[in-house]
């Protein structure tokens, strides 16, 4: 599959594959690019370019991995974005799913109607899955990758980082780093295979797509986070320590 | 149907004697070629089961489970007998009912024979289920219901008096089957399919 570059016309990569729309949104990009590259577009933007390549083309191409690239941008426009994508997933996704349910549940007779509670439920379990994950990540793992960044650019390291270089390192969180998709797939197979066929099919419907789509964008996420930041993380924790001498 | 040495055994269970003469005359109407028993009350059906191993079919009249604790009373027939040989006779299928056959008093003589006939005459669930893929054995919802309770795989293995390795397989074996992987989808399953009570989810 050819991958896009910078002088790649906007306009054409997202009519090549529409499922790149919310990825442009969360770097802030608007539609109307007119004939622009994806170069001139990320100036107007003071979006990195490199950075969003990288991550339009593994979102295109499960297969592409961005191997070559990981000098080519900083840390903090990754975990920018990375929260952006939290954000998306908590504001946009996560109600459209449960309005989608809460639906279902009013629409369905009674004897389906407290199977769908039971989905409801299990959703609602998982979302609160998901928002104590995404926290972890945001107040100990990011954080943590922006100080090792300001460590090199600033001449200045604390003992205490060294220290969680030492003793807690990116590969602690790594190991732990459990899969936020399981669940969501168990849910559709709930849905699938064992739950009574429903009189509101278009809800349902649009029920399982926005499942399909949150499964397959949670995928490139985390996909981005093992193959990708944590990598990264681990040059910086190994310069840092050259660095300073440990 | 293949020759077999052994006598079929046959249970009646009613406490009424029309239900069971009705019963025995459609039995020789269709041919089945079985020793009958009758027994008309549900402490003898208890007696019944536990002591006599060579019951092949309970015919299973709903006005011998004690009112109030019908479920409880199916649950220990499943327990000690298992579903699969066991047909109902009621008002209706409660919803909670785990019986695959069942035979409901507003049937008509056609619909009575048709379904006693399946019951004799279709192969047992426990010999099909090698080939369908998607039903759970006995010892697999077994298994699923003590997992959709929370319990560890070394309890489990204690409640039900296996190892470890096979309470592993069949977890495995149930996942492969139903598609659900985390425990908290399991329980949804096993609430859906009434395996379990949603007090007990608790």
């Amino acid at each position: 599959m050819v991958s896009f570059t910078k002088n790649s016309k906007m306009a054409e990569i997202i009519l090549k594959n529409y499922q790149l729309l919310p990825i442009i949104s969360r770097f802030g990009i608007k539609l109307g690019f007119g004939n622009k590259t994806v170069e001139e577009v990320c100036a107007n933007k003071n979006v990195n370019a490199a950075f969003f390549l990288e991550i339009l083309n593994s979102y295109h191409n499960s297969n592409y991995f961005p191997d070559n690239h990981l000098g080519d941008f900083n840390v903090d426009v990754m975990v920018d974005y990375l929260t952006n994508t939290h954000t998306y997933y908590l504001k946009s996704k996560v109600p459209h799913i449960e309005l989608f349910i809460d639906k279902m549940e009013r629409e369905a007779q009674e004897e389906n109607s407290r199977n769908i509670n039971l989905l409801k439920h299990f959703f609602s379990e998982y979302k609160f899955d998901i928002e104590n994950h995404f926290k972890e990540e945001e107040k100990h793992i990011f954080p943590y990758v922006i100080d090792l960044e300001k460590a090199l650019s600033s001449n200045n390291c604390t003992k205490e980082l060294i220290e969680k270089i030492k003793h807690e390192p990116i590969e602690v969180y790594e190991r732990n780093h459990d899969s936020l998709e399981i669940k969501l797939a168990d849910l559709k197979n709930l849905i699938i295979r064992f739950l009574p066929p429903l009189n509101c099919e278009d809800d349902c419907e649009h029920l399982l797509t926005e499942l399909f789509q949150l499964e397959y964008d949670i995928e490139e996420h985390t996909r981005m986070e093992e193959k990708v930041l944590i990598p990264k993380v681990k040059m910086l924790e190994q310069k840092v320590l050259e660095y300073y001498g440990v | 149907m293949e020759f077999e040495e052994r006598k079929l055994h046959t249970v009646i269970a009613s406490e009424q004697y029309l239900v069971r003469l009705g019963v025995k005359t459609l039995l020789n109407v269709i041919g089945i070629e079985s020793e009958l028993h009758e027994v008309d009350t549900f402490d003898e059906l208890e007696y019944f089961m536990q002591n006599d191993e060579n019951m092949d079919y309970l015919i299973l009249s709903e006005d011998i489970l004690q009112k109030q604790r019908k479920i409880d009373c199916l649950e220990y027939v499943k327990n000690s007998f298992g579903l699969s040989s066991t047909i109902l006779i009621g008002k209706q299928q409660f919803p909670t009912c785990v019986c695959d056959h069942f035979i409901s008093y507003s049937c008509s003589r056609k619909e009575v024979v048709d379904k006693l006939q399946q019951f004799f005459y279709a192969p047992k669930a426990n010999e099909q289920q090698e080939e369908d893929s998607l039903t759970l054995s006995d010892r697999e919802r077994d298994v699923l219901k003590a997992v959709a309770l929370g319990f560890s795989n070394k309890e489990i293995a204690d409640q039900l008096f296996i190892s470890i390795n096979t309470v592993i397989t069949h977890r495995k074996n149930i996942t492969s089957k139903l598609g659900i992987k985390t425990i908290s989808g399991l329980t949804v399953y096993a609430l859906m399919h009434h395996i379990i009570k949603a007090e007990e989810a608790m």
